[in-house]
């Protein structure tokens, strides 16, 4: 397992930690960074601390209700080093925070400081407003956020920058009653595509009583946004390794959805062919997808409920060593139709890879790992509900596997393949709302006895076997019941 | 005997037999594989994809067999076609094909092979052309020997005539049962000749088979009885005859009538009368071989007079009764029209409107099977000179099956085995002529010493014509040369033979037509997808129930790829449910839209090819249409008003008017015209007419797809206006457009 990757899922932490003492730090200033996108928004905060006491060694984030439920991807580092923080998440009830106990990599001398960074994306944040757009119309979205970054430590400087792709701001919300935390300028300022909310002076800890009712509120901002915002309902990945193919089959269910704003009234042809004559797509409008898929792959199908679809490209690299990992297949597929707000369209990808690409074999033990993807990102796009099934060769046991992060669910059935006798052992993790950080790979091992490979051959001679036994005796046999009652007449 | 060429002497009978028949077992082997191996272009060229019409309706009765099962498939009654009166499925289909398919589907499944339910579809009808080899093969032996037998599964293999119905993905109920055909064929001829009730009941069974996959079966059920007959009538009536057709009968027609929607027909309808009738015959014909032989003739003779006589005028009172009282059915409209080629177009035009069931033109004939067309006569003279029983038969087949096939395109079907078969005979009775060796006797000159002078030659010649049958001349084939050029020229229209059914498999009969094919400009294959993008579209993006209605061409594929309820498909049943479509395509909008809504349709869907020049599009089948319509409402719809007053079909400047407000006109040029931005240069290029520069205007549909080349436009019906205006007023009015008014009503301030 590479350490290097141990992102985090909210769901399922549970341990208790340790309590949270709201005197053992102040922040020296918060800086919020929002990237405003469609299906994905992209939140970093910088935490600048101060210890107020001997031996600090756990600083403590709060995270409000709403952002947690909308948090699919979540990691704390110290700035300027690579390597996560340990954390742990528990729910406050007196201040409908939760709190997530981060540990420093070593305990804090007092008044030393750190910076901290949150790194968080959120999915569903956003929602298209006006709700319908006609064809030719652009395309604008809200995104609502809490003014004041909440933390259980007093804070003295604070602000949070809204960022969109697009300089078409629309409008945004101005805060009220702050003049108590503002020393000079407004609350909330814009200079192209920022928003900037702040910088506000000494803010009260959020654990206060009256910070969420009196303090606390709301900013929404209103942008355009140029790409459209894409969906994956369903993603259903099927990893077939076959031993005797020396090969990874890797198949992709696809259930793509248009979240931007339905289309009012209908689809014209016209209007698109129009648009796209003159090189003015709509922004809400997904004509064609460009996806990365590995190197050296072979046999690429990409189909629907109703056959081959024909309007795509594929430009395969081949297969590179190690060191030149960084190539990938460039896939340009083209739906059936453009794919307007609202609509929805579903595919079948799948391809064959050289299973050397991504297994190994590892002669101590016995035993071979395989490094299986969980998904080909589509940028921009959030994975609602994903299923990853490894499809692991007939009669493989002591299979483990190490997930980057937590599933929803696994679990280990049978599958029936192709002269399969006793069926194949398969893995299936079920995950919820995968964003491009996810695209990760499980590791599975598994031992294969040389029984095992027999398998298939000796099932398929011994077919044949009785099948010509069977026809040696069936043609020896007479079953006439008299022999001279033939040419009788 | 003197020898053109030498043979091998020292080798044994045995090893010549067991050499022949591993190269017969090759040579069916690789036929089989040429058989298979010609029907893939679609496949290559295309995908495995189901192909045209009828198939996508089989193969969606195969999933629906294969998922639930075949009780489930007997019950099932499709609510989604022919909205809002639905479909007996399990009681109106032929279920032979779909029952096959899913036996395979599920043995290959209980083998661990999942394959997948389309591919078996897909290659189901290739496979069984390869059977259908074998099958001929075993049909051509009993008629003349296995070489002759190895020529006709060869020609069978990949003559055109059969390839075009049975080509990958051709997934119709031809593609079994041309090879039950031959083998009910094959088993009758074998039954007749041993006198086997054994080869009679396999015989039965697989008539049964063909019952259940083809209603083409009623050909077996009058070949075979007309065949007795005419055997009965030459006098050549035997107790094998009696055996074999006895043992068909009784068993295959009970058998027969186990199948749902054929039921009762065998004994009620007059098409099945001739079987029944010679089965009759043939007991009477039996009871009186076993009374002659206890009396003497001249006592039999005035027996048998008396008896004839009553007996043909009882039999006579008898159907007559029962065709008038109802119970024996009278000739249906399709059986009519194989007599009169007129008929159906006066009478049914929706049968007409298919062009399978036009009459075949010549050259088609020589399309589908090039050198045997004038093989095949010669193979059926051949018949005549042997004559046993089963020439007989053949003699029969040809006679029936090229009348047929000169009246309806797809009876061609039905005469190419018997043509291959025929042809077979011939060729090989020309090749076994010319290979065979044996050189006739030439009576020795003695003066010469063997070297025969020209004067000889001359003499012998001129004394055989002079004088026939004076001089015994030796008649036969001299030399190793004249064998050649007629060996080498045989095979040279083998060769030729080939490289045509390679040619037309691959150009005419290969396209999915579901599909279409261009070239880019640097000369690879451009895909247009449009069908399927559409149907597509209709299947993700619009609600489950939503209906749609188009031409009923579209109405399985519709079905079967979009999986929306239709109100006309394929299976053209009710003929006024039809003329119901056709009369809200050739109507104006404000007569179509209450139909429209009656039948609560959300979707209609048309077919437009002009502006890639796409021929078959509904611009072209709307006078079928229109013709339709008129024949159920005569009073509203009238072909005539759709012509100019020159009687052109236009659809530019001049068009009609009703043409010009029919719905379908409306829905066609929808914006069309904009497309080449209104100046005027909008060309249908179907019809090689300059559309109107300003397009029509549509106030009870919106356009919600056109697919894109345009070939597929979807409408979608709007609901009634909320305020209760008719949509045309409401649509003026948002519009901006002011309603005239006699008197200008400014009055607004009076109310206040």
């Amino acid at each position: 397992m590479s350490r290097r990757a141990t992102p985090f899922v909210l769901l399922g932490l549970l341990f208790s930690a340790l309590p949270a003492t709201s005197h053992s730090f102040e922040n020296t200033a918060i800086v919020r960074t929002v990237d405003l996108g469609g299906s994905l928004v992209h939140v970093t905060t910088t935490f600048a601390a101060k210890s107020l006491e001997q031996d600090a060694s756990v600083y403590t984030i709060a995270l409000g209700e709403e952002e947690v439920d909308r948090t699919s991807w979540l990691d704390v580092k110290v700035k300027g080093q690579p390597d996560d923080l340990k954390m742990s998440i528990e729910y406050d009830p007196q201040s409908q925070m939760n709190l997530l106990d981060v540990t420093l990599p070593k305990a804090l001398s007092l008044n030393s400081t750190i910076t901290i960074v949150l790194e968080t994306i959120q999915t569903h944040a956003t929602w298209a407003w006006p709700e319908a757009a006609a064809q030719g119309d652009g395309q604008a979205l809200k995104y609502k956020t809490d003014l004041l970054v909440p933390s259980p430590y007093k804070t003295h400087v604070q602000r949070t920058k809204l960022k969109s792709q697009s300089p078409n701001i629309i409008s945004y919300t101005t805060p009220k009653h702050l003049d108590a935390f503002i020393q000079e300028g407004g609350p909330v300022t814009k200079s192209g595509a920022t928003v900037t909310y702040g910088p506000y002076h000494g803010i009260p800890p959020s654990t206060a009583e009256d910070f969420l009712t009196s303090i606390q509120q709301s900013v929404v901002v209103h942008y355009s946004y140029d790409y459209p915002v894409l969906e994956v309902l369903k993603l259903r990945r099927a990893a077939e390794i076959s031993h005797w193919g020396a090969n990874l089959n890797i198949q992709d269910e696809i259930s793509l959805h248009n979240a931007g704003p339905t289309l009012k009234g209908h689809f014209s042809r016209l209007e698109h062919q129009t648009q796209s004559y003159f090189k003015r797509p709509a922004a809400h409008v997904l004509p064609s997808l460009t996806l990365h898929l590995p190197a050296g792959i072979r046999n690429m199908y990409y189909y629907d409920l109703i056959g081959n679809v024909s309007t795509s490209h594929l430009r395969v690299p081949p297969s590179a060593k190690k060191a030149t990992r960084a190539q990938y297949s460039v896939f340009e597929m083209k739906p059936r139709y453009p794919l307007m707000g609202g609509w929805n369209y579903s595919f079948t990808l799948g391809w064959d890879s050289p299973l050397e690409n991504s297994a190994s074999w590892d002669s101590a033990g016995g035993k071979y790992t395989v490094e299986i993807p969980i998904m080909t990102p589509i940028v921009g796009a959030v994975v609602n509900d994903a299923e990853v099934k490894v499809i692991l060769p007939e009669g493989a046991t002591d299979v483990k596997f190490a997930v980057p992060f937590p599933t929803v669910s696994n679990t280990l059935s049978t599958h029936i393949t192709y002269l399969d006798t006793t069926g194949r052992p398969a893995l299936t993790f079920k995950y919820k709302n995968l964003t491009d950080k996810h695209a990760l790979s499980i590791y599975v091992s598994y031992r294969v006895p040389l029984s095992a490979h027999l398998k298939k051959p000796i099932a398929v001679a011994a077919g044949f076997f009785s099948l010509f036994t069977f026809a040696l005796f069936a043609r020896r046999i007479d079953l006439t019941i008299s022999k001279k009652g033939k040419n009788v007449s | 005997m003197p020898a053109a060429y030498p043979l091998p002497t020292n080798v044994s009978p045995a090893t010549v037999a067991n050499t022949a028949s591993l190269l017969r077992i090759i040579a069916l082997a690789l036929i089989s594989g040429a058989a298979i191996a010609s029907r893939l272009f679609a496949v290559i060229n295309f995908e495995s994809i189901i192909h045209e019409f009828d198939p996508w309706f089989n193969f969606r009765a195969t999933k629906v067999l294969a998922s639930e099962g075949f009780y489930a498939f007997y019950n099932w009654f499709d609510a989604s076609a022919w909205y809002p009166l639905g479909r007996v499925v399990g009681g109106t289909v032929y279920p032979g094909l779909m029952a096959t398919s899913s036996v395979f589907y599920n043995i290959l499944h209980a083998l661990n092979l999942p394959v997948d339910i389309r591919n078996i579809c897909v290659l189901l009808a290739p496979g069984f052309s390869a059977l259908t080899a074998w099958a001929t093969y075993m049909f051509t032996k009993e008629m003349k020997d296995a070489s002759a037998g190895l020529l006709a599964a060869a020609f069978i293999g990949i003559v055109p005539g059969y390839i075009s119905r049975s080509v990958a993905g051709s997934y119709d109920n031809e593609a079994i049962a041309i090879f039950l055909l031959m083998f009910t064929f094959f088993c009758w001829i074998k039954a007749l000749k041993l006198g086997s009730a054994l080869f009679g009941t396999v015989a039965a069974v697989f008539y049964f088979y063909m019952v259940a996959a083809w209603g083409g079966y009623v050909f077996i059920t009058n070949m075979i009885p007309l065949h007795a007959l005419v055997l009965i009538l030459m006098g050549r009536f035997t107790s094998r005859l009696y055996v074999a057709y006895s043992s068909w009968y009784a068993i295959g027609t009970l058998a027969s009538m186990q199948v749902p929607f054929v039921g009762f027909q065998p004994v009620r309808t007059s098409e099945h009368m001739v079987a029944l009738g010679v089965f009759g015959l043939l007991q009477i014909v039996a009871f009186a071989q076993l009374i002659r032989s206890y009396l003497s003739s001249k006592q039999f003779q005035n027996l048998l007079f008396y008896s004839v006589v009553t007996t043909g005028i009882l039999g006579t009172f008898v159907f007559v009764g029962l065709t008038y009282k109802g119970w024996i059915a009278p000739w249906t409209g399709r059986f009519y029209s194989l007599w009169d080629t007129g008929y159906a177009k006066k009478y049914i035009p929706i049968i007409a409107s298919v062009s399978e069931h036009q009459p075949t033109a010549w050259p088609s004939f020589f399309m589908d099977l090039q050198l045997l067309i004038f093989l095949f006569p010669a193979g059926v003279i051949l018949c005549f000179r042997e004559l046993r029983d089963e020439h007989v038969f053949v003699i029969i087949y040809a006679v029936m099956a090229s009348y047929f096939a000169g009246v309806m395109v797809r009876l061609m079907l039905t005469l190419t085995p018997c043509v291959c078969v025929a042809s077979a005979v011939a060729f090989s009775s020309l090749l076994d002529t010319y290979i065979d060796p044996a050189e006739p006797d030439v009576p020795r000159n003695p003066q010469n010493g063997g070297n025969t002078t020209l004067e000889d030659v001359v003499a012998a010649a001129t004394a055989n014509t002079t004088k026939p049958g004076a001089r015994s001349a030796p008649k036969g084939i001299f030399g190793l040369d004249t064998r050649m050029i007629i060996i080498f020229n045989a095979f040279g229209m083998l060769a030729f033979f080939v490289f045509h059914c390679t040619w037309v498999t691959s150009n005419a009969y290969s396209s999915p037509s579901v599909v279409l094919a261009s070239s880019n400009p640097d000369g690879s294959q451009h895909i247009i997808d449009d069908y399927r993008e559409a149907y597509y579209w209709l299947r993700q993006n619009t609600p489950e129930t939503a209906v749609v209605m188009s031409w009923w061409d579209y109405g399985y594929q519709i079905a079967g790829m979009a999986d929306r309820p239709t109100l006309v498909d394929n299976n053209t049943w009710n003929n006024t449910h039809i003329a119901t479509v056709g009369k809200a395509m050739a109507s104006p909008e404000e007569i179509a839209y209450p139909i429209l809504r009656k039948h609560d349709v959300d979707y209609v869907l048309i077919i437009f090819g002009g502006l890639i020049g796409y021929s078959g599009d509904d611009i072209n089948k709307f006078l079928w249409m229109v013709r339709i319509a008129q024949g159920v409402w005569p009073d509203e719809i009238q072909e005539p008003n759709y012509f100019t007053p020159q009687g052109e079909y236009r659809i530019d400047e001049r068009a009609s008017n009703a043409m010009k407000n029919s719905l379908m006109y409306k829905m066609t040029y929808h914006r069309f015209a904009e497309l080449f931005g209104g100046s005027g240069q909008a060309v249908d290029r179907v019809r090689n007419q300059q559309v109107p520069k300003v397009g029509p205007t549509l106030d009870y549909l919106d356009e919600a797809f056109t697919s894109e080349n345009w070939i597929v436009r979807i409408y979608q019906v709007k609901k009634e206006d909320d305020l209760g205006r008719d949509l045309k007023s409401a649509n003026a009015f948002s519009q901006g457009k002011k309603r005239k008014r006699s008197k200008p009503v400014s009055k607004r301030r009076a109310i206040v």
